[in-house]
């Protein structure tokens, strides 16, 4: 007797869209989307404002109905059952409360409204230093940045299989970014998949494997984040012992800073043997190649 | 999930809930006193029988009921402030229900959780008739209290229970457009701006079709000919007026739900 497919088999990337389009009368908030992210993996989103970042999540979530393409969360087609949103936390980018309802009264709601048990809850209540006191307060009362970690809290309280956050860390103080980034890092221990929106570059390069570049609703790149920054052009700083004309080395690269006897040059991969063997004619005193900074490789594409 | 949505609109509401349903109360109770007065009675009566028909229009009474301490105590539930009372919360309820909660920005909250869209609209509408029920029933409680403690003879608290029934269907059909309507805005401002406006449209229309002959064919587009106290109080709600309302109010929410279901949020 032949077996039966096994319809519990999970899919293994919880995020796959194609051709994932968004169109609001002849304005495009995002265009042609195709993307797949693993499980367990932390996928980073970056852009500057008005990519379509924001979209792409309350797409992924059914909030938004898509003028084209389609979006599979979970192995479920988003415009179809709903149940698959009950493994998945939600943090918006921007937080918004009932102002009368305490902080425990807004938790219990939402992870009612789950339907599965908060379990993580005092966990993540002790790691973001919220109190039963502060619970028991009327959110009205709370600052930015408590409203923030209440935010961080409703979304990960029920442990979601998949969490998506937009800028998770708005508002946050440094301490609590760091608790913030340890959070994430025990989720992916536990083999939870994590899709993050920031503008915060330096937080996508320590917390993602991965990141996506949108530009005007459009990906212009998705890779790990040492494949982004191999792929970009290296910085090369050299000092000489003698001064030297350096606009002759021009051609190799752009010249971001350069005097006599120091140049500072962004130089694509392919061109950096060749700048190595001239530097090697000049009177070199030390050169130092660099790999650039996911900032840096952000830049590059949005300049 | 409705159960867990329905009791969240309840906790939201529940405090202007109190007051709307006390003063629905005590104004009906307070009906009864002056029904009792022959002093009033006689100055409505000649007061009645002095006023032009556009005021009786108003008035929504035959003027035999009106003088009789009766139909003083029905005037109480087509009087403006009871049907005020009524608007209030079959507009608030489904404004900030859906409206509300996506102009504030809760929405994304609740609508990303595993609850399909539909269930927000039924919730909704379940909010609004439980609190629709608690008011009509607080306005005859006001009666019931005032004649038990008072009685008039040949009136009986009972005969305004088929009032306060109508005057529930009346601002259910009326709140349900209300959902509708929050259905399709942003914000609650705008959807609290559409319902009013189309309720006191409805209004101004049954007044204008009665004592305009040139409109009057228009008056069945408006919910309020469909609420008829004193005839509720002699033969009960008429079975026509229960189904137009009934109708009304089923459409509303059929149309809601589609719309609800298929919008960006």
């Amino acid at each position: 007797m032949p077996s039966r497919p096994d319809r519990s088999a999970r899919d293994p990337f919880p995020i796959r869209t194609r051709g994932l389009r968004k169109r609001y009368g002849r304005v495009t908030a995002l265009e042609d989307l195709s993307l797949e992210v693993g499980e367990g993996e932390a996928f980073g989103f970056l852009g500057p404002n008005g990519a379509g970042k924001t979209t792409t999540i309350r797409l992924l979530l059914g909030l938004l109905r898509p003028s084209g393409g389609e979006a599979v969360v979970l192995g479920k087609k988003v415009s179809r059952a709903v149940a698959w949103r009950g493994e998945v936390g939600y943090l918006p980018g921007d937080m918004a409360f009932w102002p009368r309802l305490s902080g425990l009264e807004t938790l219990d709601f939402l992870a009612d409204l789950t339907g599965r048990p908060a379990s993580a809850r005092v966990e993540l209540l002790k790691r973001l230093d919220l109190s039963a006191a502060d619970l028991a307060r009327p959110v009205r009362t709370y600052s930015d940045g408590m409203k923030q970690k209440l935010g961080i809290v409703q979304a990960l309280q029920c442990a979601p299989r998949l969490a998506l956050l937009d800028e998770p860390t708005k508002g946050l103080d440094p301490l609590m970014q760091q608790a913030f980034y340890e959070i994430v890092t025990d989720m992916r221990r536990r083999g939870a998949t994590v899709f993050l929106s920031s503008h915060v570059i330096a937080e996508v390069e320590r917390m993602c494997d991965r990141v996506a570049m949108l530009r005007a609703g459009r990906l212009v790149t998705v890779g790990s984040v040492v494949q982004l920054r191999q792929a970009e052009r290296r910085r090369v700083s050299a000092d000489f012992s003698a001064d030297v004309d350096v606009t002759a080395l021009a051609h190799f690269g752009d010249i971001t800073a350069g005097t006599g006897r120091h140049v500072e040059m962004l130089v694509a991969q392919a061109q950096v043997a060749a700048l190595v063997v001239r530097l090697g004619m000049l009177p070199l005193a030390d050169v130092v190649i660099e790999h650039p900074t996911l900032e840096e490789a952000f830049l590059e594409h949005y300049r | 999930m409705i159960g867990v949505l329905f009791r969240h609109h309840v906790r939201l509401h529940r405090v202007p809930l109190v007051p709307l349903a006390l003063g629905l109360a005590l104004f009906e109770w307070m009906m009864t006193f002056v029904a009792r007065e022959p002093s009033v009675t006689s100055f409505l009566t000649s007061a009645l029988r002095a006023a032009p028909p556009q005021f009786l229009a108003l008035l929504n009474q035959d003027l035999v009921a009106a003088v009789s301490p009766q139909g003083i105590i029905g005037v109480g539930y087509t009087h403006p402030f009871a049907l005020i009372m009524m608007a209030v919360w079959a507009v608030r309820v489904p404004s900030a229900s859906l409206a509300g909660e996506i102009g504030r920005g809760t929405m994304d909250l609740v609508a990303a959780r595993p609850v399909v869209r539909g269930v927000h609209v039924v919730a909704a509408a379940l909010a609004l008739l439980a609190g629709l029920t608690v008011l009509a029933l607080a306005a005859w409680l006001g009666t019931f209290v005032g004649l038990v403690g008072r009685p008039l003879e040949g009136v009986t608290a009972w005969r305004f229970l088929p009032v306060a029934a109508g005057m529930w269907l009346l601002f259910a059909a009326a709140g349900s457009v209300a959902i509708f309507v929050s259905a399709l805005a942003r914000e609650a401002g705008t959807a609290i701006a559409w319902s009013s406006g189309l309720l006191a449209g409805s209004y101004v229309l049954d007044y204008a079709a009665r004592v305009w002959p040139r409109i009057a064919s228009l008056r069945p587009l408006s919910l309020f000919r469909y609420y008829e106290p004193q005839q509720a109080m002699i033969a009960g709600l008429a079975s026509y007026d229960v189904e137009i309302l009934a109708a009304v109010a089923a459409a509303a929410l059929l149309l809601a739900f589609a719309v609800f279901s298929s919008r960006d949020l």
